[in-house]
């Protein structure tokens, strides 16, 4: 199949200069009915599963209901943008914000490059085990969290962990790192961009396929340096992959829980508290009201940042 | 021309070597819980911590077969996994195709919706959610596992951008030639998206195995659990976690992860048709 | 004859107290009894939730149960603990709950207050059959929605090695004497550390309450919170100067990384529950430690007492059967074939009366110390006030601020998140 719209494709090129539109046809109509057409069972599941729920969250974002009321819940009171501003007299959710701020700007570029550039590696320069390298990077992400910590834990202990018996061996003195408000943080930065790479990595993996091996060779040929075709070549065609890849990592980074609810528990003193480990709390509490008004800042928080992405990286199509 | 070669082959060595260094590092905590879930309790946490068990030992994995009923809780596991992917895979790949390469009137504020409901936290629909489902009666059942996840924006998201890149005049070749769009669609689209398909393939099963909350809350008899929620029964206790079960039991449940992976990771290569461009 | 006669009785008592009941709305508990469950055996299906090992080993006692109520059929389902909490909210708010359920002692009050939990009859339990402290985890607003299961305190647990080399050889009886011995374990037993305190973070109250109690100091008074008095603080003072004397390690320190080093010695003791005994003795602790009862402190050695609780749901459509199930639970002997199936304390006080129980010394000791233990006060926003005394615990034994100031901020704290009632 492929081979035959392969060879129409070589066609192709020269009819489509022309222009899409071709007079006489019923297009605009016969799109929408099609276009509708294929997205109805998505839309039809995401409307009942999806977009109820969270209508439904955002309208209790707006009450005071909390878990005593669950068999009753429309006999809450209406309480308006009361609990979005509650918020910002929340001395916790001030500090999870701010440990939040800093897991995004040190994390989500920290992890893209970093993935990108095993992608990169273990798609055109490396030819031999190239299935043992994918998996192998890919594991921390389908590594039970427990485990990983159980690990990340004992790497880390100050007396007898891997990482301070290396520093000592150049003579260098390893901190505390779990358990100091400054380091800790930073710890876990590195240790969810070890864990995400994985995520990530598969995903430009995939959009590296999108770009055919002719146009390299052809710019070698050119005389295109490597640094000169990955710039000119690669990133271009894999810009709408870096789009997904920025906009969803984003999208994780901001909503970091497990590190934090597995390790740190949200300390020392709260250094390592994010929001949604602030939200998952307050669930936790019963505070549903304050509770979603803080997921839906969260949201905010994000669809801000997406939007930046997508004026960034917006594709020219 | 020898000594470009020569400098080709020096890079492709530090460049293999480098990478082995990072897989080392990637590697190693899983390594560590495979070896470790032969270990006992006690010499899982000895520190400084052994790698290879100095008292191997099956029990971890006999007490936990032998306390889970654990064909029941695979195939459980297994249909809501392959149902839910499937369904991803076709529905997530129609409406992606229909948003990047359809024009029709409200897919863009149908995108934006799409787009922002990846963006809410998961946990605050948890309870809306499940009033709902039971409101349907789907409480307890496969149904009940499958449906809410069997169309996740995510995937949309996904397979919108992939597709971007399908050259239009392919399409319209076709559609000259008489093609309708359904046939267009499973015989040019989905062939090109082979390796998006495989990514959202191997991320949803990923996800839909590893899920724990949802099971937990929807299942109300222990038929219907799935694997993580089984595994969390015997391993966390009230005030204490019982690591060795737990390590094993995270054994078990990634091997078929692994599996899928392994399986799906082939069509990462390049869709021959995009060789044919200029 | 005689049964006819009381079953007219109870039947008596079950229609005036329903009457008197009636028009009871789901968040005003006027009645403290629930209508009575009357004589007769179990008829029907009993579906009864129960976490983590306690879900695993029931089915056998309810297989006892089914053999004595042949008409009845009990479905045990095992839940686990991580998310439990979050399934029985959500089975609430769909209105899928089971006829019976374990909860946690600290979850109580909470799902009281939804009104989807039975108050407890009056003719099933005597609320003097249990322990103080464990009775009082089941009673929000003075009505009783919860009956004891099992229970568990805390208890000091020493190496005895290092006690030796110490020259500590009799349990100290008094916070002096208590100091005064975890400082030689330090300085002359060879530990690094003299005692092991939680740090403050999720559940450190739960060590640290005992010392305010031993204070005498309370969480609550009448309806309003004093944790700023001068008891609380002399509490929280003792507490902290464990870490300030540099006896305790201001490391958090996760379960499974400090048992070894209690067994190697590096820990010279700990505070905790029966459940370690287990633990200790899987890592090669077995024989090495002995355990200490809470020393006296100006008002009493009180410890923490928690456990959990069974209550059945209002929604459930064989509640007779249920409470039969509950009570059949609470009787001491099948209390003490719970024991011996999964090693939970029972709550009952006449299971502890029997030989069976008195054969183990440490086990005698928990029963001990459970005569002298309490519970916090259950309030619907208990699980919020005791994250805030968290807080401010870590803020205390880290050094971030004084006794006083930590006392007084959870207060403020406290005051500001409200009981919920």
């Amino acid at each position: 199949m492929t081979v035959t719209t392969g060879r129409a494709g070589g066609v192709g090129p020269q009819v489509a200069a022309a222009g899409h539109h071709r007079p006489g046809r019923p297009r605009p109509a016969w799109h929408a009915l099609t276009g509708w057409g294929f997205a109805l069972p998505f839309v039809a599941l995401f409307v009942v599963f999806m977009a109820g729920p969270v209508l439904a969250s955002l309208a209790m974002s707006f009450t005071d209901i909390r878990s005593a009321d669950l068999r009753d819940p429309l006999g809450v009171e209406i309480v308006g943008i009361d609990n979005y501003r509650r918020l910002f007299t929340d001395d916790l959710f001030l500090r999870a914000a701010g440990n939040t701020a800093i897991f995004v700007v040190l994390g989500v570029p920290l992890t893209m490059a970093a993935a990108l550039v095993v992608a990169l590696g273990v798609n055109s320069g490396v030819t031999r085990f190239r299935t043992v390298f994918r998996v192998g990077y890919y594991l921390p992400v389908v590594t039970s969290i427990v485990a990983i910590s159980v690990v990340w834990r004992f790497l880390l202990q100050p007396q007898t962990g891997l990482v301070n018996s290396l520093l000592g061996l150049v003579g260098l003195g390893g901190p505390n790192w779990l358990n100091d408000t400054h380091l800790a943080l930073p710890t876990l930065i590195v240790m969810a961009a070890w864990r995400n790479l994985g995520f990530s990595m598969v995903i430009f993996l995939a959009g590296l396929q999108a770009i055919p091996r002719d146009l390299y060779e052809a710019a070698t040929i050119d005389g295109a340096g490597r640094w000169a075709q990955f710039r000119y070549i690669t990133l271009p065609v894999l810009r709408p992959t870096v789009l997904f890849v920025a906009v969803v990592t984003t999208i994780g980074y901001v909503q970091f829980f497990e590190e934090p609810f597995v390790m740190t528990q949200g300390g020392p003193l709260d250094s390592t508290l994010s929001l949604a480990y602030h939200t998952y709390n307050q669930f936790g509490f019963g505070n549903y009201g304050y509770a979603s008004a803080m997921s839906y800042v969260l949201f905010l928080v994000v669809v801000a940042l997406s939007i930046a992405w997508f004026r960034l990286l917006r594709s020219n199509t | 021309m020898n000594g470009a070669r020569a400098r080709d082959r020096t890079a492709t060595v530090v460049l293999h070597a480098l990478l082995a260094g990072g897989l080392l590092v990637m590697v190693g905590p899983f390594v560590w819980m495979l070896l470790s879930s032969f270990k006992t309790f006690g010499e899982i946490l000895r520190s400084p911590p052994t790698w290879w068990p100095l008292d191997p030992t099956l029990d971890n994995y006999s007490v936990l077969l032998g306390r889970l009923d654990f064909p029941a809780y695979f195939v459980n596991s297994t249909v809501v996994a392959v149902a839910t992917t499937a369904g991803n895979l076709l529905f997530c790949a129609a409406a992606g195709y229909a948003l990047a390469k359809l024009r029709f009137p409200g897919s863009r504020l149908l995108f934006a919706v799409v787009l922002g409901t990846i963006m809410v936290p998961g946990i605050v629909t948890l309870v809306p959610l499940f009033v709902l489902v039971s409101n349907l009666g789907l409480v307890n059942t496969y149904a009940g596992l499958v449906l809410p996840f069997l169309a996740q924006a995510f995937g949309v998201f996904l397979m919108r951008q992939f597709m971007l890149s399908i050259p239009d005049d392919l399409l319209e070749a076709a559609r000259i030639d008489g093609a309708g769009e359904w046939r267009i669609f499973w015989r040019i689209v989905l062939p090109l998206s082979r390796p998006p398909l495989a990514t959202l393939g191997i991320l949803t099963f990923l996800a839909s195995w590893n899920n724990f909350l949802w099971p937990l809350v929807v299942a109300t008899t222990e038929s219907r659990y799935t694997l993580p929620v089984a595994l969390a029964l015997y391993s966390v206790g009230q005030n204490r976690a019982r690591y060795d079960l737990l390590l094993a039991g995270s054994v078990l449940i990634v091997v078929p992860v692994l599996v899928v992976f392994v399986l799906l990771q082939r069509h990462f290569v390049r869709g021959i048709a995009t060789t044919g461009l200029k | 004859m005689k049964r006819p006669n009381r079953q007219a009785v109870a039947l008596a008592c079950a229609l005036v107290v329903m009457l008197a009941g009636c028009g009871r709305g789901s968040d005003d508990p006027q009645a403290t009894q629930g209508e009575q469950v009357g004589e007769g055996k179990a008829t029907g299906e009993i579906t009864v939730w129960a976490m983590g090992t306690e879900g695993e080993k029931l089915s056998e006692l309810a297989a006892d149960f089914m053999a004595d109520n042949p008409d009845a059929k009990v479905n045990v389902t095992a839940v686990p603990w991580d998310g439990a909490h979050n399934k029985i909210a959500t089975a609430i708010a769909g209105g899928q709950t089971p006829d019976v359920s374990m909860l946690g002692t600290t979850w109580m009050g909470e799902f009281a207050k939804t009104g989807a939990l039975d108050v407890v009859p009056g003719d099933i339990v005597r609320k003097d059959d249990f322990f103080e402290g464990a009775w009082e985890t089941g009673v929000v607003d003075g009505t009783s929605f919860g009956v004891p299961w099992y229970v568990e305190t805390r208890l000091l647990y020493v190496n005895t090695e290092v006690a030796a080399r110490a020259g500590v050889t009799v349990a100290p009886t008094d916070w002096d004497e208590l100091k005064s011995a975890v400082q030689q374990l330090q300085q002359q037993g060879g530990a690094q550390w003299g005692i092991y305190l939680q740090p403050g973070q999720t559940g450190a109250w739960q060590t640290a309450m005992p010392f305010v109690w031993q204070a005498g100091g309370e969480v609550l008074e009448g309806e309003t919170f004093a944790l700023d008095s001068p008891a609380v603080t002399e509490g929280l003072e003792y507490y902290a100067s464990f870490f300030g004397e540099g006896l305790s390690s201001k490391d958090q320190l996760r379960g499974g990384e400090w048992e070894p080093e209690f067994v190697k010695g590096t820990i010279g003791s700990f505070v905790s529950g029966p459940w370690h005994i287990g633990v200790l003795d899987e890592l090669g602790g077995e024989g090495k430690y002995d355990l200490w009862p809470m020393p006296r402190g100006p008002q009493g050695a009180t410890s923490f007492i928690g456990g959990s609780n069974l209550a059945v749901f209002k929604d459930s459509d064989n509640r007779d059967a249920a409470w039969k199930f509950v009570s059949y639970l609470m009787q001491p002997q099948v209390q003490i074939k719970w024991y011996q199936t999964v090693s939970d304390l029972p709550a009952v006080k006449a299971a502890w009366d029997d030989p069976a129980m008195q054969t183990d010394p440490m086990l005698k000791m928990f029963g001990d110390q459970l005569a002298d233990a309490k519970a916090p006060p259950s309030i619907p926003t208990w699980e919020q006030v005791a994250a805030a005394i968290d807080g401010e615990l870590e803020r205390a034994a880290k050094g971030a601020s004084s006794a006083a100031d930590a006392a007084k901020a959870m207060q403020q704290k406290a005051s500001s998140i409200g009981t919920g009632g």
